[in-house]
C-alpha cells in the first residue's frame, strides 16, 4: 500500500468502490513541520528529555523514605534493601525506591488514559471522529498535547494518535519496572517525570473530549454553582448514588431522567470526581445543576453506612474495593459499569433491563454489572424508583439506635488498638469516654478528621462498629454539611492569559496556587478552606480541582457564603477557579504552557524542554496536594515537576517514598544563563524543592509565598512577594524568616511600608552596606536586578551557544 | 520509674529492623555522652505539658532544637537554642555530610524526636536510617520502629513521667 501525503488529491476511473479513510497518519505533525513550527521533541521517547530531568534533578535531589525495607518483586526475593543494601538482582535501596516512585506514576498515569481511552471510543462511536474540539476561547485548544506530541488537535478523532503515544510511553516504562533492568537511581527519576508528563497528555485528552461532547462549561468563569454535602441531599426522595470517576455512562441516567419527567423526583447524588463532571454535564448554556454532590472518597462509606443511597452506580478509580458488600448488608443493590470494577457480579449487558430489574428490587441478586450505557440509563432510574418506597419504609441503615450507640460506647475497652490502626492515630478512646458520658462533641471533631478507611474496625477486639459509632454521634454536624461548589470551568482562556500573563511573569499577581488532589488530609477538611481563603485575599490565584474543588465548598463565611460565592471565577488575581475533576489537572499545566506561548510568543509546538525551561524561570506557580493519597496524585504532581511547577504534600505525601529537594546552602547549584550572552546568572532558592512535604497548613502558608518568587520578577513583584513571605512567617510561624534577606536584589524589592527597618537589619544583622542618604543598598545581595536579564537553564537557548 | 519498653506492638511493619526499646534513664544517658545532639520537635510540641519538658531537656543539655513545623511558636520567649525549619528539608540535610548544621557549627551525632506525626516521622526516620549513618532516638509517646532507639507505646500521661524521668537524668 502506498502512502499518500497530506493535500488533496483526486482518483478517477473508479466506480463502485468505497473509500474508507480511517485516519492519515502524521497528517497534523506534517502540517507543523511545514509550516516550521514543530520543534525539536515532538512526541519524545523515555530518553528524549532525559538532559531536562538531570538538570532538574541535580538542582533538586532526590530524597528517599522508604515505605518498606524489602523488595518483593521477584522470586529471588524476599531482599532485604535496609541500609542501602543490594538485592539478589543487584538494585541497592535508593534505586528501588526510585523504581516504586516510577510505578506509582505510570500507574496514576494509566488510570487517567484509561479513563481517556475508554471516554474516546465512547465519544467517537456516539458523536463521530469529526466531532470539532471546542474548549472555549482558544487557539490552542490542547496545549499539553500539542507542547509533548507537537499534535494540534481539531477533532476528537485527532486525540486518538495522541493516546496511542500516551499508551506506548506507559507500556515502555512500565517494562522498565521488571527485574534485573536499570540500575541508576536518577534515570528511574527521570522516567517517573517522563510518566508524569504523559498522565497530563492523557488527562487533557479526557478532558477537552468531554467538554466537547458532553456539554460542559467552555473556559466559563461563571459555571453554575452545584450544591454539595452530605446535608443537602434529599433523603426522602429514591436517592441514586454515583461513585467514580467517568462520568461516561451516567449521562445516559441523567437524560432518561430528563426524558421521563424524573428528574425532580429522584435525588442524583455523587462521590468523587464523577459527581463533579455530573455537575458539568450540559452546563455549557447555563443552568443549575440538578446532581449534588455528596463530597470525597472519605465521604463513601460514611454515606452508604447512613442507608440513605437506594442504588448504588459505580464507574472506575477512587472506588472502595467493599462497596458492594457493604450495600448488599443494607439491601442497596450496585451496578458496576466499567470493566475495571466488576466485583464478581454476573455480566447483565445483553439482558433485558426488565429482567435485571426484577433480580435487583427483588433482591435476588446482589448487583450487576451492566457495561451497555443505553440500558444502564433506563435501569438505574427504574430501579430506584421500585426499591426506594421499600427500603425507606423498612428504614434500612447501619447506624446504630441510640440505645445501641450507648451500648457500643460503653463496650469499649480503651485498649487503643484502634487508634493504633487508625493512619491518623486519632484519639478514639477518649471520644468513647466523653460519648458514653453523652457529650458527643469529640466524635464530631473526628468525624471531620475520619477519613473512614474503617482499619479501626478490622481490629477492634470487641468488634465495635467505630465508623458507625462516629457517624451516629455525629449526626447534627452532618446535617449540617451543605456548601456550594462552581462546576468544573474547564482550561482557562486565551483572552484571560493576554490579560494576566504579564502581571504572573512579573509577578505583580504574585503567583498562582494550585490546589489539587485527594482527601487524605493531616487535619481534617477546614486547612483547604483556610489555605485558599488567606491566598486569595493576598491576589494570589487560587485553581482547585477534584476532591479539593469539593472540600473547599463546605465551609461558609460570616455572611454563609462559600469561596466559590465569595470571589469569582476568572484568571485573575484574587481569583477562585475550578477547573473541574481530576482529568481537569492537565488544564492547571495547561495554562502556565498558555503564558509562554500567548505573552512569550514562544513555540510549543513539540517543544516541551524549552517550555518547561520558560515556567521554571518565569511562572510563579505551586502546586498543593494536601491530602494526596492515590497514584494519580503522584502522577499528576510528577507531571508538574517536570514542567517546573514545584508541589507541596501533606505529611501523608512522605509515604510516596520520594521528594525533589534542594540544599540552598550550595550556592553552585543556584544559576542559571543569561539568555542574550551564555553568562552565569546567580538566581534565589527559591522553590527550594520541587516536591516536598510539610507538616500543617499554617506550615504550608509562607512556603506557599516563597514558592512562587521567580527569577524574573520585576522589583514591584519581587516586593509583593516578598512582603507576603515575611507576613505570612509572621503571622503562622510567628518569626521572620531567616532567608528573607537572599531574595534581596536592590532597595526596591524591598517592601515599602518596612523598608527602612528591613535596611537597619541588613545592615547590622547581614553586614551589608547601606548608604542611608538615599537608603540605598551598596553591596550585600549575591543577586544584581536587570529588568533585562534573560533567565534559562539551556545553554542551547543562548545567543552564545 | 516508668517501663518504656513494655509495648512495642506495630500495626505495620517497615521490615527486619526494628528500634530498640529504651528507656527514660538510657535515652538521658545518650543524650548527655552525645556531642552534638539534636532536639527535633514538631507543632504537638505547643501542647502545655509536652512543651514545658522540650524547653527543660534543650535547656538542660543545651542543645539545639530543630523546631520543625509551628513547634518554633513555643520556642520564642524561651532562652534555648530554636530554629525553624522543614522536616523533610532537615532530613534532607542532615544525610548530607557538608551540611553544617542548624548553627553552622558541624553536623549531628544523635538525633533526638520528639512530638511529632507518628506516620510522618517514621517516614522521616526511614530516610535516616537506610541512607545514613546517623544515631536517631525517640522520646516520642508511639513506638518508632525506624528509629534506632524508641520509648514503646505509652498512654500520654506515662509518656509525660518517662519525659520527666529523663530530664532527671540529664
Amino acid at each position: 500500500m502506498s502512502k499518500i501525503s497530506t493535500g488533496s488529491f483526486s482518483i478517477e476511473e473508479l466506480e463502485n468502490v468505497q473509500i474508507t479513510i480511517g485516519s492519515i497518519v502524521g497528517a497534523i505533525e506534517k502540517k507543523a513541520e511545514d509550516e516550521g513550527e514543530m520543534g525539536p521533541t515532538p512526541k519524545p521517547g523515555i530518553s528524549g528529555l532525559r538532559d531536562w530531568d538531570h538538570k532538574l534533578l541535580n538542582r533538586y535531589e532526590p530524597v528517599y523514605t522508604p515505605m518498606c525495607d524489602q523488595c518483593c518483586y521477584c522470586t529471588f526475593g524476599t531482599c532485604d534493601l535496609t541500609g542501602n543494601k543490594e538485592g539478589a538482582c543487584g538494585i541497592d535501596m535508593k534505586t528501588h525506591q526510585a523504581r516504586e516512585f516510577l510505578l506509582r506514576v505510570i500507574t496514576g498515569a494509566a488510570a487517567h488514559a484509561g479513563h481517556g481511552r475508554h471516554l474516546l471510543h465512547h465519544l467517537i462511536e456516539t458523536h463521530g471522529a469529526d466531532h470539532p474540539i471546542d474548549v472555549g476561547p482558544t487557539n490552542i485548544k490542547a496545549p499539553v498535547i500539542q507542547t509533548v506530541t507537537g499534535i494540534k488537535p481539531e477533532t476528537i478523532g485527532d486525540l486518538e494518535p495522541v493516546l496511542d503515544y500516551v499508551e506506548e510511553q506507559l507500556t515502555q516504562l512500565l517494562a522498565t519496572i521488571h527485574a534485573g533492568q536499570e540500575g541508576a537511581a536518577i534515570d528511574f527519576e527521570s522516567k517517573a517525570m517522563h510518566g508524569g508528563m504523559i498522565d497530563h497528555v492523557g488527562m487533557e485528552v479526557s478532558d477537552i473530549a468531554q467538554i466537547s461532547c458532553l456539554g460542559m462549561p467552555k473556559a466559563d468563569s461563571e459555571a453554575p454553582l452545584a450544591e454539595i454535602g452530605m446535608g443537602s441531599i434529599d433523603s426522602t426522595k429514591p436517592v441514586l448514588l454515583c461513585i467514580g470517576h467517568n462520568v461516561a455512562g451516567v449521562t445516559y441516567i441523567m437524560d432518561y431522567m430528563e426524558e421521563h419527567d424524573l428528574t425532580d423526583k429522584i435525588e442524583l447524588a455523587g462521590l468523587c470526581c464523577t459527581a463533579i463532571d455530573m455537575t458539568r454535564y450540559q452546563m455549557d448554556n447555563g443552568g443549575t445543576p440538578t446532581a449534588k454532590i455528596v463530597g470525597s472518597l472519605a465521604k463513601e462509606l460514611k454515606y452508604i453506612r447512613s442507608g440513605i443511597p437506594d442504588v448504588i452506580v459505580v464507574d472506575e478509580q477512587c472506588v472502595r474495593a467493599d462497596v458492594l458488600q457493604e450495600a448488599q448488608a443494607l439491601s442497596i443493590p450496585v451496578i458496576c459499569t466499567n470493566e475495571k470494577i466488576m466485583y464478581g457480579l454476573p455480566n447483565r449487558t445483553k439482558d433485558d433491563v426488565d429482567d435485571i430489574l426484577n433480580d435487583l428490587a427483588s433482591g435476588k441478586e446482589a448487583g450487576a454489572l451492566v457495561l451497555e450505557f443505553e440500558k444502564l440509563g433506563e435501569l438505574a432510574p427504574r430501579l430506584v424508583m421500585e426499591v426506594a418506597p421499600i427500603r425507606k419504609e423498612k428504614g434500612i441503615t447501619a447506624l446504630p439506635t441510640d440505645e445501641e450507640f450507648k451500648e457500643l460506647t460503653n463496650k469499649c475497652v480503651h485498649c487503643l488498638v484502634c487508634e493504633m490502626a487508625c493512619p491518623m492515630n486519632l484519639p478514639i478512646s477518649d471520644a468513647m469516654t466523653a460519648a458514653a458520658d453523652g457529650d458527643l462533641t469529640p466524635f464530631e471533631i473526628l468525624h471531620d478528621k475520619c477519613i473512614a478507611c474503617g482499619r479501626c474496625e478490622q481490629e477492634c477486639p470487641k468488634d465495635i462498629d467505630i465508623l458507625n459509632v462516629i457517624e451516629k454521634a455525629s449526626q447534627k454536624v452532618i446535617r449540617e454539611e451543605k456548601g456550594m461548589m462552581r462546576a468544573g470551568r474547564g482550561q482557562v482562556s486565551d483572552p484571560e492569559i493576554r490579560e494576566e500573563g504579564v502581571n504572573l511573569v512579573l509577578g505583580t499577581t504574585p503567583g498562582i496556587v494550585a490546589m489539587v488532589g485527594c482527601s487524605n488530609y493531616p487535619d481534617g477538611t477546614k486547612d483547604l478552606y483556610d489555605i485558599a481563603k488567606e491566598m486569595l485575599k493576598r491576589s494570589y490565584i487560587v485553581v482547585v480541582s477534584g476532591c479539593t474543588a469539593m472540600d473547599l465548598g463546605m465551609y461558609k463565611n460570616e455572611e454563609g457564603k462559600t469561596l466559590y460565592e465569595e470571589f469569582s471565577g476568572s484568571f485573575l488575581k484574587g481569583n477562585l477557579l475550578n477547573v473541574g475533576s481530576c482529568v481537569s489537572n492537565s488544564h492547571i499545566t495547561a495554562t502556565t504552557i498558555k503564558v509562554a506561548a500567548i505573552f512569550a510568543q514562544r513555540n510549543v509546538t513539540g517543544n516541551f524542554e524549552e517550555i518547561a525551561d520558560y515556567v521554571t524561570n518565569r511562572v510563579g506557580a505551586v502546586g498543593i496536594a494536601w491530602g494526596a493519597y492515590s497514584q494519580k496524585a503522584a502522577s499528576i504532581g510528577t507531571g508538574c515537576t517536570r514542567l517546573g511547577v514545584p508541589v507541596i504534600l501533606g505529611p501523608h505525601g512522605s509515604k510516596y517514598r520520594r521528594a525533589l529537594i534542594g540544599k540552598p546552602y550550595d550556592s553552585d547549584k543556584w544559576s542559571v544563563y543569561d539568555a542574550r550572552n551564555g553568562e552565569e546568572l546567580a538566581i534565589p532558592a527559591a522553590p527550594d524543592y520541587l516536591i516536598t512535604t510539610v507538616d500543617n497548613a499554617e506550615e504550608i502558608m509562607p512556603m506557599l509565598a516563597k514558592s512562587c518568587i521567580r527569577p524574573t520578577d520585576n522589583n514591584m513583584g519581587r516586593m509583593i512577594k516578598l512582603t507576603h513571605y515575611i507576613e505570612l512567617s509572621k503571622k503562622y510561624l510567628g518569626i521572620m524568616p531567616d532567608d528573607w534577606h537572599t531574595f534581596v536584589r536592590t532597595e526596591t524589592d524591598l517592601p515599602l511600608a518596612k523598608r527602612e527597618e528591613l535596611l537597619k537589619i541588613l545592615e547590622t544583622e547581614h553586614g551589608w552596606e547601606i548608604d542611608w542618604k538615599k537608603k540605598k543598598i551598596l553591596s550585600g545581595p549575591t543577586m544584581k536586578f536587570d529588568v533585562s536579564a534573560q533567565p534559562t537553564n539551556l545553554k542551547r537557548l543562548c545567543k552564545e551557544a | 520509674m516508668v517501663d518504656t519498653t513494655k509495648n512495642i506492638k506495630m500495626y505495620t511493619t517497615y521490615g527486619t529492623k526494628s528500634a530498640k526499646p529504651v528507656q527514660p534513664k538510657i535515652s538521658a544517658k545518650l543524650i548527655s555522652k552525645a556531642k552534638r545532639p539534636l532536639l527535633v520537635v514538631s507543632s504537638a510540641v505547643l501542647d502545655e505539658e509536652l512543651l514545658k519538658r522540650a524547653v527543660s531537656i534543650a535547656k538542660k543539655t543545651g542543645m539545639q532544637v530543630a523546631a520543625t513545623s509551628t513547634s518554633i511558636k513555643g520556642f520564642l520567649n524561651e532562652d534555648v537554642k530554636a530554629k525553624y525549619i522543614n522536616i523533610h528539608a532537615l532530613a534532607t540535610y542532615l544525610g548530607d555530610v557538608n551540611w553544617t548544621g542548624l548553627d553552622g557549627e558541624g553536623h549531628y551525632d544523635l538525633i533526638i524526636v520528639l512530638a511529632h506525626k507518628k506516620y510522618y516521622i517514621n517516614q522521616v526516620l526511614s530516610g535516616l536510617k537506610n541512607f545514613t549513618d546517623l544515631t536517631t532516638l525517640s522520646i516520642d509517646r508511639h513506638y518508632l520502629q525506624n528509629a534506632s532507639m524508641s520509648f514503646g507505646n505509652l498512654k500520654p500521661e506515662v509518656h509525660l513521667e518517662a519525659l520527666d524521668e529523663l530530664i532527671e537524668n540529664l
